[in-house]
């Protein structure tokens, strides 16, 4: 296994977390995510974000609106839940206790 | 000289060449494959066919109006394998066949067939402006939309508005179906019965 094998793993179930990141900002589409995470480690597809957006959806913890777009059809604008935001303060707090936790282990 | 054929993605026509068009099949029935026991399949492949769409428009110009088959790929390459989320049931490994893991509903299928299947309440919206309170009503007691309106307005009527109340209370407590199975459920429907 190599170095970004091992990091793929670590990136993959970090992914739904940002997503609930980034939703808690703003309302946006797919394709606002993408861009968000474009240029950056966690780049990703379509193919991966949308089962990951039906699941989290099923487990309220987004929801979306169909809003009519300038350009083409309308579109599905995610935005968080009440739920949504508990399980992402939950994240940021289980995160920060990691982070110490590994950076007392190495001492 | 390559054939044109044109497909359906959610809603809109598109002329894809030959080529392009099998691979765009492949593309769907593995995705299809992936998403077996996935129970917004039907959702996640249509949010995917709406996006394929989305990108193949990109590709056209009022003297280009067919979709190639290299720009097929490219569009396919650019939204990814489908992955199932974690924490999903996953059939397989990524390429591998179907042959594995026998299917296994027998004891399953029985129970679902045996007893009646669990109605919820919904609000169903039909890309209407109604709140879809009346129509979820209406599919929870297997009657007519139109009854459950008139008898909302008549209740309203007649009650000096206490009927119109109880229809605001609804709209904030009833969840909306969104997905087909939420769909089945508001109608009482076995799972086997979605495509209607």
């Amino acid at each position: 296994m190599t170095l970004d094998q091992k990091f793929n793993t670590i990136r993959k179930g970090l992914l739904e977390f940002l997503i609930l990141k980034i939703v808690s900002v703003d309302k946006v589409y797919v394709a606002d995510m993408l861009q968000r995470l474009g240029d950056t480690e966690f780049a990703t597809q379509e193919g991966t974000l949308y089962p990951l957006l039906s699941k989290m959806r099923r487990e309220e913890l987004v929801s979306y609106d169909w809003q009519e777009s300038d350009a083409g059809p309308p579109r599905k604008y995610y935005k968080v839940t009440s739920a949504g935001k508990k399980q992402l303060a939950e994240f940021n707090d289980y995160w920060k206790s990691l982070n110490t936790f590994i950076n007392q282990l190495g001492r | 000289m390559n054939k044109v054929i044109t497909v359906n993605l959610n809603g809109n026509a598109y002329q894809i060449d030959e080529d392009g068009y099998n691979a765009l099949g492949e593309y769907i029935s593995r995705a299809e494959e992936q998403l077996r026991n996935n129970t917004d399949r039907r959702e996640v492949i249509a949010d995917l066919e709406q996006a394929i769409g989305d990108k193949c428009a990109n590709f056209l110009r009022p003297h280009k109006t067919v979709v190639t088959a290299a720009e097929i790929e490219q569009i396919l390459k650019e939204i990814g394998p489908v992955q199932n989320a974690d924490g999903e049931p996953v059939k397989s490994g990524e390429s591998a066949s179907q042959s594995q893991a026998p299917p296994r509903q027998p004891r399953d299928d029985s129970a679902r067939t045996s007893a009646p299947h669990r109605r919820r309440l919904y609000r169903i919206r039909r890309g209407s402006g109604w709140s879809g309170v009346c129509r979820g009503l209406a599919a929870y007691m297997d009657t007519d939309v139109i009854l459950v309106r008139i008898i909302f307005i008549l209740g309203t009527i007649f009650s000096g508005g206490f009927g119109l109340l109880i229809y605001i209370i609804m709209i904030v407590l009833v969840p909306i179906a969104y997905t087909d199975s939420e769909l089945n459920e508001a109608h009482g429907a076995p799972p086997e019965l979605r495509r209607s």
